[in-house]
């Protein structure tokens, strides 16, 4: 508290940081929880319409994590066990469903299994009815196996290869070693990996809400609360029921690993090599990881091929007009809205994360710890209930002079301070406190070491921040479902609102363009900053 | 010989506390350190000699006490206002920056001229030793040559007081004997006030004006490196400071200026300490090993004689030293220069000049 007062420099800027976090973090949250008042949640309570999506949302959760994971952990013990072929192609599809909207999954299903779909139709003549729990667990099952995957390799390839060589230097077999050794010691990585899976799933709009059906969970009825019916109290009231259980697994997960874990995209360099699997379980591996890319292949590959042909699957003529179609007019200004809300926000958010994170990591102040807490808290709040959060608070005639846009940047640069909070955290866990001190030992300020000598070394975390707040805010549609008017729609809006209207060519290419454009946006960047981007899980 | 006189204190201690948590690391330390002097804080590690240092630099705000720098308490002041420089035990250097802009850097923060500043780096650099090395990045450097890098860096910008963590204990021993000197040198021709921290006994007396041994938090004596090493007030300090024999002893008679005491079978006339003393008390004696002389059973020993048996030998090099058994009690005996076939065997005999033995009253 002293060294605050003799800087007051370093006072004013904690107090703007902290003035910020309350503003857009803690406020727009407060105001949802209370919306409904005493007596709201009393006769909401009452009225009992929130159990089934409750329920439901447990249970799909449960369902959905459960095997999600279990393909996770296939894939994720082939990449960083065994020695089989194609690791590089695998790791490549991997991680294209982290560049992606989780919902366009549901619409390739409904593309290749509808009631029309490609193969239940066309090959088998049938119509089925997707729509319910076994769909959307599917979907989710396909859409977060690749997230669980990632959190997952990441736990396993931190334990540590020499353990491993040790064990199997006493005589155990590599099976044995995975079981009493690799296993034990990754045990709170992949609960939190596990945990993590739980709250993507338990969080997902765009899923639900397109194949669900009546199957309504606790993000899809909040949002017909409001959309069909404008009852804003009780989708307030679920929002939280909903916040509550995220809020219940996030803790468990701080509990294993600090709530560190996230799906990031850093310049990671790979681990240690460990010690050969048998060429009988590399060729499972390799089975198992074919059969499971075949999958992500064939819902991005249908996905690219219905939108550059006429009429998938009836007319395969090769066309461009679809994509003549999304990138002009109204469709093109959401594509081009995506990229400047979500460029600009990424730089906003790394920068002031890092900062926020120095000033947490580095000060000694009260209060400090109650900082660290609020700046992570986004990482556990549903999308839907953040973007509840915004409406409720921000949507005030006052502040109708604000561009809308500026509401959805903010939103996205809050919503993912985690990221580069975290990212810088660990980057600053690498910087020996005694190089700050020697900055301020030669006569530095605070802030001005901050500038000359944290700041140009924490390059690494900057980007990493900045590229997964990126694709992160690229890839939403539950933050801001709520959030979008017509001059500020995104393309996750248009995408779900031509999904909705069933026109597959103009959805698939909407697709394809953003995802594309995304990776395009990526690849300038990782030219600009010179660093290898590599995609995949890390404890940031 | 820089003026240990107290009026002329550059860094002045005084009834500092600091606790963190319920520990309390520094207990009301005072001391001061004139102007000029190498000054040493030395202990073991958790001593609290690092925390002390560190609220001179000001990272750390003592819980009570006062911090004074040229007559100027600086307790309020920020770290970068204090004129105290620090060279970090892993030399913190900008791992982003070359030599040259190191070494520059607290110029630049102080608005330092263009052309003065590089006219200045340059001959700190060449008073290093690190001329030719200005462009290279930290990480082509050897341990000694950024440990030289940190002191320049140090040193560039003229600070009040130098303050020195460890700054050697990364180095491999010879490297570490050769910077000690240069280290001692280089302090002595800049006639700058430094204050070196080291658990190292042997740095401490080798390079110091003046140390003060920390143990628990506490001073447990602060005086010239001689003193500290011949005339330790405690137990733990002729224990920390080189290797000794610590021996139960009685005092029997009490003199001007000298006392008599008992241990075991044997009777000895040694010199008074400053300590109070009465007839009766339990002390003990503090005889260092080189101040022995060791020859074969049957040899007619000077001063003190005592007879015994070798139990075990190590060769250090420069010395041999023995384990020697007298009466009940083993013994700690060096022999100075032991050449290659002069290695004692069984019963020996060991003289002692009383003068060379201190007595500790605890």
């Amino acid at each position: 508290m002293r060294s605050l007062q003799r800087e007051p420099a370093l006072l004013l800027a904690l107090l703007a940081v902290t003035a910020l976090v309350l503003t857009f973090i803690v406020y727009p949250q407060l105001q949802v929880v209370l919306t409904p008042g005493p007596g709201g949640y009393v006769q909401f309570l009452q009225e009992g319409t929130w159990l089934t999506p409750l329920r439901n949302s447990i249970q799909l959760t449960l369902l959905s994590t459960t095997t999600a994971v279990l393909l996770g952990f296939v894939y994720a013990y082939a990449m960083v066990y065994s020695n089989m072929r194609w690791k590089p192609f695998f790791r490549l599809i991997g991680i294209l469903p982290l560049l992606s909207p989780p919902f366009v999954v549901a619409a390739a299903y409904t593309l290749l299994f509808g009631a029309r779909g490609v193969i239940s139709y066309g090959v088998f003549g049938q119509s089925p009815n997707i729509y319910g729990l076994n769909g959307v667990w599917g979907v989710q099952t396909i859409a977060f196996f690749p997230f669980a995957y990632q959190l997952i390799a990441d736990a396993l390839s931190r334990s540590d290869p020499r353990m491993e060589q040790a064990a199997r230097n006493l005589g155990a077999g590599s099976w044995r070693v995975f079981l009493t050794v690799t296993l034990p010691l990754s045990r709170p990585g992949l609960g939190a990996a596990i945990l993590t899976t739980a709250i993507y799933i338990l969080e997902d709009f765009g899923n639900p809400q397109l194949i669900g059906g009546v199957f309504y969970v606790l993000p899809t009825q909040a949002y017909s609360l409001i959309s069909s019916f404008g009852e804003y109290t009780s989708a307030a009231a679920v929002s939280t029921i909903l916040l509550l259980l995220a809020l219940a697994l996030y803790l468990a997960k701080v509990r294993l690993d600090g709530g560190r874990s996230f799906v990031t995209i850093s310049g990671r360099a790979s681990s240690m090599p460990r010690p050969p699997v048998s060429a009988a379980v590399s060729r499972a591996c390799f089975a198992a990881c074919l059969a499971l890319a075949g999958v992500i292949l064939l819902v991005y590959g249908s996905l690219v091929v219905s939108a550059f042909t006429l009429r998938f699957p009836n007319n395969l003529q090769v066309t461009t007009e679809h994509f003549q179609y999304v990138l002009t007019g109204t469709n093109g200004d959401a594509l081009r809205n995506t990229l400047v809300f979500s460029g600009v926000a990424a730089a906003f958010s790394a920068v002031f994360a890092l900062f926020a994170g120095w000033l947490v990591q580095r000060g000694q102040w009260p209060g400090r710890r109650a900082l660290d807490l609020l700046l992570i808290l986004p990482a556990a709040i549903p999308g839907i209930f953040f973007g509840l959060g915004y409406l409720v608070a921000f949507n005030q005639r006052w502040l109708d002079f604000v561009d809308r846009g500026w509401l959805i940047i903010i939103a996205f640069v809050f919503w993912n301070i985690p990221v580069g909070y975290q990212a810088a955290v660990a980057g600053l866990r690498q910087i020996d406190r005694s190089i700050d001190e020697a900055a301020t030992s030669l006569g530095a300020s605070s802030l001005r070491g901050f500038r000359d000598v944290v700041l140009p070394m924490l390059g690494g975390s900057l980007r990493v921040g900045f590229v997964t707040t990126f694709v992160r805010a690229v890839t939403t549609l539950s933050l801001v479902i709520f959030l979008f008017t017509p001059p500020t729609t995104v393309a996750t809006i248009r995408i779900y609102q031509l999904v909705g209207d069933l026109n597959w060519g103009a959805a698939t290419a909407y697709t394809v363009a953003d995802i594309g454009l995304a990776i395009i946006a990526l690849l300038i960047f990782a030219t600009l900053a010179r660093g290898r981007i590599s995609l995949g899980a890390a404890r940031a | 010989m820089p003026d240990l006189s107290p009026e002329a204190a550059h860094v002045r201690v005084s009834h500092v506390t600091k606790r963190f948590g319920s520990v309390t690391a520094v207990d009301d330390v005072s001391f001061e350190v004139p102007k000029g002097a190498f000054a040493t804080l030395l202990g073991p590690s958790g001593c609290g000699k690092t925390t002390t240092l560190r609220m001179i630099a000001g990272f750390y705000d003592p819980d009570g006490g006062d911090i004074e720098i040229a007559g100027r308490r600086v307790n309020d002041l920020p770290v970068h206002r204090r004129g105290t420089a620090m060279v970090f035990q892993d030399y913190a250097l900008f791992p982003h920056m070359t030599v040259r802009d190191n070494v520059a850097y607290g110029l630049k923060v102080a608005h330092v001229s263009g052309t003065d500043r590089t006219r200045r780096v340059d001959e700190t650099l060449a008073f290093v030793g690190l001329k030719g090395l200005e462009d290279r990045w930290p990480n082509q450097l050897s341990g000694g040559q950024q440990q030289r890098v940190a002191v320049a860096r140090a040193l560039v910008i003229e600070p009040q007081v130098l303050l020195l963590d460890e700054p050697l204990s990364n180095l491999d021993a010879k490297l570490r004997e050769q910077l000690r000197v240069e280290m001692r040198t280089m302090q002595r021709r800049l006639g700058m006030t430094f204050v070196y921290v080291t658990h190292d006994q042997e740095e401490a007396l080798s390079l110091s004006d003046w140390i003060a041994v920390m143990n628990a938090g506490k001073v447990e004596q602060a005086g010239a490196p001689w003193e500290i090493y011949y005339h330790p007030r405690t137990a733990f300090l002729a224990d920390f400071v080189g290797a000794v024999n610590l021996v139960p002893a009685r005092v029997d008679d009490l003199a001007d200026g000298t006392v008599t005491v008992r241990f075991g079978a044997h009777t000895a006339v040694v010199r008074r300490p400053d300590a109070q003393l009465r007839t009766g008390q339990d002390v003990r004696l503090c005889v260092r090993p080189e101040s022995f002389t060791i020859a074969p059973a049957g040899v007619p020993a000077a001063g003190l004689a005592l007879s015994g048996t070798i139990l075990r030998r190590a060769f250090l090099g420069d010395t041999m030293r023995y384990w020697v058994k007298v009466d009940d009690r083993e013994w700690i005996v060096d022999q100075p220069d032991p050449g290659g076939s002069a290695t004692l065997d069984g019963p020996v005999s060991l003289s002692l000049r009383a003068d060379r033995v201190h007595v500790i009253a605890e």
